[in-house]
């Protein structure tokens, strides 16, 4: 069975970022480490592959300046390959068009089965690339899964919800966004680390994936001002009575906590 | 090499993940209980598959001896020895030794002993079938191993001292005496005891031997682990022999007559050792550098941070001196090894009793930065001022290092 994990490569949460004040964006100019939340991603596809006795799992990503580390990592814990797509010119690409850039990667990938993707990235958020993906490729998809199994040419998948999770069938091929916690990735093996420096990582421009206006000519947004997050306001004292408990059960359910 | 490559880097970072995970949520009751360490190492080794990787290099290692020795009995040409692209690699230990002393120096005693020092005893004298018997389990970390030299009057006079004593008894030998100080000694599976053969000659002509020793075997009693000043999580004991009864298959190399009166074996054996000892000093060092910065940061009295003060100041620069020193060591070693060289005895003495001293006085200045929170557990900087010590112990003394550098300086 192939698999494709389309990844990103964020900037290091624990090291401080910072905006660039022209394009109002993270700034990407440090080497990038893999996004934690595709690090589930790649361990299920390493696991549907194994389980499936056999198969590829490739990866699928867009960073500037032909940026590798985080996809090394990837390849360190298993996976076999790896695209790169990386031009000048898709930099201020909005979700839309890195869509186009991740389908147009991944149609150049022969017999994909499944495609696995996080629920969102941890830097920019918009949680709305899966979709825009299958429908690219014109592939059915499901989201949030906390659980995959596949049988035969479907998926079984467990997908959660506010209430609880629905099963969720769908044929495969297919595009699959996982939530953190799905599977608990693995360490890269010594072996493995060793490996990921001769795994192949194809380097393709936009141009090769047929995106044509990238970066800012293509984006259907605008960054207008970054503001400062608002300071923490005090918080609510209230004097207990006799009926404190109540008050706190009271708030959490206001905040619809339980 | 001036920098940790792209390669080491990711394999620092999945350790140190590992170790976050794994081991600072159980530190207390290694380093503060009684918790043996063994399976939290057993479980570091089958995560990063260095179980795996040790048991196919073993493997390896020993078709090609078993080659060698059929074409000697058939006396045909032997085969070549595999070419390799350079040398080791030692990053693939140095990293997980440095980033464990960062927590726990001692489980880094406990694990080199068992792998480093047991195994190596065996494998660099033993016959194919002692190293078959005994090797891979120790290199995995399956069977713990101890390696039994030091007694309560031989130290650092380790074979003019040595009581412990093998005699023949027809295909047999006897064994008696007793060891200390011995790391792993109360949970070994597998023992390498070094002792004399008593031929009724004098003791300073007799010949060194030694033997492997499975736990259980009759005669052989593990003490409790002894109380000790730090390295809590690397559990230390006495071994006691009364007449234990062996076969000459439990006499490494099977063979009485071994090279330099089997002296040699062992000083190989702290070559190695010693090697080792600078990477835990780096990781003991970066930790202890690490601690002090952020508290000279936060720490406030007289209405500032305590970095303003050039005092502290001072400490932080001098951390940083021996940090850079030790950490080109550890590349210069690193580097040596990856093209087939070695540190020749009185190289690795001398790498070693820097970092040793290093170590010491950087974890020292750390408490005293730290001062009254530094001398309480839950700031570290005790723990680790405490196992900084032996490191300029064990492995050879300050003292026995530097005798063995002025000796080499003088012979050339």
């Amino acid at each position: 069975m192939n698999i494709v994990v389309c990844v990103k490569q964020i900037p290091d949460p624990a090291e401080p970022g910072a905006l660039d004040p022209n394009t109002k964006t993270l700034k990407r100019d440090t080497k990038l480490i893999l996004d934690e939340s595709d690090a589930y991603g790649v361990e299920m596809a390493l696991q549907l592959a194994d389980a499936a006795g056999g198969g590829e799992v490739t990866l699928v990503s867009m960073a500037p300046n032909n940026e590798t580390a985080g996809l090394r990592t990837a390849l360190a814990m298993g996976a076999a390959k790896a695209i790169l797509v990386s031009d000048p010119s898709l930099q201020g690409s909005d979700a839309l068009t890195t869509s186009k850039v991740l389908a147009g990667a991944i149609k150049r990938v022969e017999g994909a089965d499944l495609i696995l993707t996080a629920t969102e990235s941890s830097d920019g958020y918009t949680g709305t690339v899966p979709e825009q993906v299958a429908e690219l490729l014109g592939l059915p998809s499901v989201t949030f899964a906390k659980s995959i199994a596949v049988e035969g040419s479907t998926v079984k998948v467990e997908r959660q919800t506010e209430a609880g999770y629905d099963d969720v069938e769908c044929p495969t091929p297919c595009v699959v966004s996982v939530t953190a916690g799905v599977v608990e990735p693995r360490y890269p093996s010594f072996k493995g680390i060793m490996a990921a420096k001769s795994k192949p990582v194809d380097e393709l421009s936009a141009a090769d994936v047929g995106v044509t206006a990238g970066g800012w000519a293509g984006a259907g947004q605008e960054i207008v001002a970054v503001e400062q997050a608002p300071a923490r306001e005090a918080g609510e004292v209230v004097e207990d009575d006799g009926t404190g408990a109540e008050k706190i059960v009271a708030f959490l359910e206001n905040l619809r906590v339980i | 090499m001036i920098d940790w490559s792209d390669e080491q880097q990711m394999l620092r970072e999945a350790v140190r993940q590992f170790i976050e995970k794994e081991i600072v949520p159980i530190h207390d009751d290694l380093e503060h209980g009684d918790l043996p360490p063994y399976d939290v190492l057993r479980k570091l080794f089958a995560t990063f598959g260095m179980d795996v990787m040790a048991r196919e290099g073993f493997k390896k290692r020993i078709e090609f001896e078993k080659a060698v020795a059929e074409a000697e009995a058939n006396g045909t040409e032997p085969p070549a020895k595999a070419e390799r692209s350079g040398g080791m690699d030692p990053s693939m230990t140095m990293i997980p030794i440095m980033e464990l002393c960062r927590y726990s120096p001692g489980m880094v005693t406990a694990m080199g002993v068992s792998m480093g020092l047991t195994a190596a005893a065996i494998s660099s004298r033993g016959t194919i079938a002692q190293k078959e018997r005994w090797v891979p389990e120790l290199l995995t970390l399956e069977k713990i191993g101890a390696w039994a030299i030091t007694e309560p009057n031989s130290g650092s006079d380790a074979f003019g001292s040595m009581k412990a004593t093998a005699r023949r008894d027809g295909d047999e030998y006897v064994l008696n005496g007793s060891k200390t100080f011995i790391t792993n000694g109360p949970y070994a599976d597998t023992i390498v005891f070094i002792c004399k053969l008593d031929e009724g000659n004098p003791p300073e002509e007799r010949k060194i031997l030694s033997f492997v020793l499975d736990q259980g075997m009759a005669g052989l009693e593990q003490s409790k682990p002894l109380r000790k000043m730090g390295m809590h999580s690397s559990p230390t004991g006495e071994l006691f022999l009364s007449d234990v009864r062996v076969g000459r298959d439990r006499l490494i190399g099977e063979t009485e007559d071994v090279p330099s009166g089997g002296r040699a074996g062992a000083k190989d054996t702290f070559s190695m050792e010693r090697s080792g000892v600078a990477a835990m000093a780096l990781g003991i060092i970066e930790r202890c550098l690490e601690l002090s910065v952020q508290y000279a940061k936060d720490r406030v009295q007289f209405g500032k941070p305590i970095g303003e003060f050039q005092l502290i100041q001072e400490k932080l620069a001098i951390m940083e001196v021996h940090r850079l020193n030790v950490q080109n060591l550890v590349f210069r070693y690193i580097e040596l090894s990856q093209q087939g060289q070695g540190l020749t005895l009185a190289e690795a003495s001398a790498m070693k009793l820097y970092s040793a001293r290093a170590a010491m006085e950087v974890a020292l200045e750390a408490v005293q930065l730290h001062g009254g929170n530094g001398y309480m557990a839950e700031f570290k900087v005790e723990q680790l001022a405490r196992d900084a010590k032996v490191l300029q112990i064990y492995a050879g003394t300050d003292e026995i290092q530097i005798t063995h550098i002025a000796k080499d300086l003088l012979r050339r």
